[in-house]
């Protein structure tokens, strides 16, 4: 006798829990989608990368600091200040996102349900690499539309690892979906270069390396980073100092996620940056 | 032979029967309703019987570990895509028991080529008030009960599931005269194992419709808790999280019994 209403595939494979493919199955999200192929004699697109934002993390002495600007742009307009790219996945990991918001937070919805809709079905907690193998998996299902010319996103994921041997874990990723580990930072967007001197400059000759510093120490460099990269980028906002507008900046520890603050970032600022 | 109306309301019968019994020895589940969420609470002897199905819902079900896999599979993924097209706020346990699952246990209790589900469960939304909270527990035909605002009954807070009617029936009224819904948890957790234990010891009784003195219950309680371990979980009433289901140890749960 068939149940239709409560149709479920009954194989027991490794997709068993797999969130998107669900959707997929029911409709509720587009196919993966596929590149166009390149048309004999047509002019070739170069496709260029366009993550207008700057996003940074690094480990520091309580866990991962993840901080993003607030700055959303088209083209050479700011269409929004006060945008959230510092985004909570689970209890324990972070998604920071330069690129395409639309994209981007379809993305970590996605993630985030599909990392409790694992959670519930096989009722254990998915394990890390599990985690960045599903972020990586959504960004390469979207590459087809980042060859398009559209949807390009290019990710931090910042989670904390409780078993055994608890530790902090940062990954940076690419649009394609390769995932790569960072020991101590990663930075994306399009402030990322000055970012990325500052705190391999912080890293090696600053008073103290990344992974020994205090709480507040961490947010100053971050604030510092982040303006510097506001200082050349355009796309990035930096700390708004009329309209009182702070990056965001989110903590991953062993305890879970705690959100700094504006208060706390505008005391950090008063006092080490501005 | 099976299209003539009378064979069919014997079918049913005997499947009705033969479900019964089937159902029988399962281990009785106690949910309460507390000041700071929803205690699910099992002794269990072998294989997990609570569930976490979304953000504010839960599940405790008795039957064959297939049929309810399936079901609870059902209740996650209708849950998950409603919560993911709109949101976590649209998704409700009224609606995905009534519109969703007591169907599709109907039609296959109803249609005799077919087999039936082999499961009772008891789900529980928990709520921002314990005026709030949802219990619903659903027969292994599509039956559903609720824990108030019907015409016959006062409003409860908190559900019982069990092998037997009687034995449920008696888990129910303990509950009805112990519990309270603005009770700490520690009294919470006390009274769902009393009741636990009652239930279990009335499993297999006859028709005994009178509760035991409270200590053949402490005692029966102690017996069966040498072997057994205590399963349970909470839906936390506190609405600082998303997520609501966190599982509790029975370690952490021994050190709170009164007696």
């Amino acid at each position: 006798m068939e149940r239709a209403p409560v149709g479920f595939d009954q194989n027991s494979s490794g997709a068993a829990g797999d969130f998107p493919s669900l959707l997929r199955r029911k409709g509720l999200l587009g196919p993966a989608a596929i590149a166009p192929m390149p048309q004999a004699g047509a002019a070739q697109k170069i496709w260029e990368q366009t993550e207008a934002t700057t996003i940074l993390a690094f480990k520091f002495s309580g866990g991962v600091l993840v901080a993003g600007d607030r700055r959303a742009t088209a083209g050479n307009t700011v269409v929004y200040d006060r945008a959230d790219k510092v985004l909570e996945i689970d209890r324990h990991s972070i998604m920071a996102i330069a690129g395409v918001p639309a994209t981007a937070w379809e993305m970590a919805r996605v993630l985030e349900h599909s990392l409790q809709y694992f959670r519930r079905t096989q009722l254990q907690e998915m394990s890390v690499d599990g985690k960045v193998r599903a972020l990586s998996k959504l960004l390469r299902d979207n590459f087809g539309f980042v060859m398009q010319g559209v949807g390009v996103v290019v990710p931090i994921f910042a989670t904390y690892k409780g078993n055994s041997k608890p530790e902090a874990r940062l990954y940076f990723y690419d649009a394609m979906g390769a995932q790569f580990e960072a020991t101590d930072y990663a930075a994306t967007g399009s402030g990322s270069p000055a970012v990325r001197g500052i705190l391999y400059y912080e890293n090696h000759w600053g008073a103290k390396p990344l992974h020994k510093l205090s709480e507040n120490e961490a947010v100053s460099v971050a604030l510092r980073a982040l303006d510097t990269a506001a200082e050349s980028d355009t796309a990035t906002g930096g700390v708004d100092r009329s309209g009182k507008i702070y990056p965001l900046i989110k903590i991953v520890s062993r305890e879970g996620i705690t959100t700094l603050p504006e208060s706390k970032i505008a005391a950090v600022f008063k006092e080490t940056v501005a | 032979m099976i299209e003539e109306p009378y064979r069919w309301v014997e079918a049913i019968a005997n499947r009705r029967e033969y479900l019964e019994a089937q159902l029988a020895p399962g281990s009785p589940i106690a949910a309460l309703g507390f000041r700071d969420g929803i205690l699910f609470l099992t002794v269990g002897q072998t294989r997990q019987k609570i569930f976490e199905i979304y953000d504010r819902i839960a599940m405790g079900a008795i039957g064959h570990p297939g049929d309810i896999e399936r079901l609870r599979m059902a209740a996650i993924e209708l849950a998950s895509t409603e919560g993911f097209t709109r949101s976590a706020a649209d998704v409700s346990l009224r609606r995905l028991v009534h519109y969703s699952l007591s169907p599709v246990m109907k039609s296959a209790f109803e249609q005799i080529y077919g087999p039936p589900y082999l499961a009772r469960m008891l789900f529980a939304e928990v709520g921002r008030r314990p005026e709030e909270d949802l219990f619903l527990r659903v027969e292994y035909d599509g039956e559903i009960a609720t824990n108030g605002a019907t015409y016959a009954q006062a409003r409860q807070d908190f559900a019982a599931l069990s092998g037997t009617q009687q034995s449920r029936e008696l888990m129910e009224q303990f509950l009805k005269d112990q519990h309270t819904p603005d009770s700490t948890f520690e009294a919470a957790l006390n009274s769902a194992l009393d009741a636990w234990s009652i239930g279990h010891m009335f499993l297999q009784a006859g028709e005994t419709k009178k509760l035991p003195e409270r200590a053949a219950v402490v005692q029966h309680r102690q017996e069966q808790l040498v072997n057994a371990g205590i399963e349970a979980a909470v839906l936390e009433r506190d609405g600082s999280r998303a997520i609501r289901y966190r599982s509790l140890s029975d370690k952490e749960l021994r050190a709170l019994i009164r007696d």
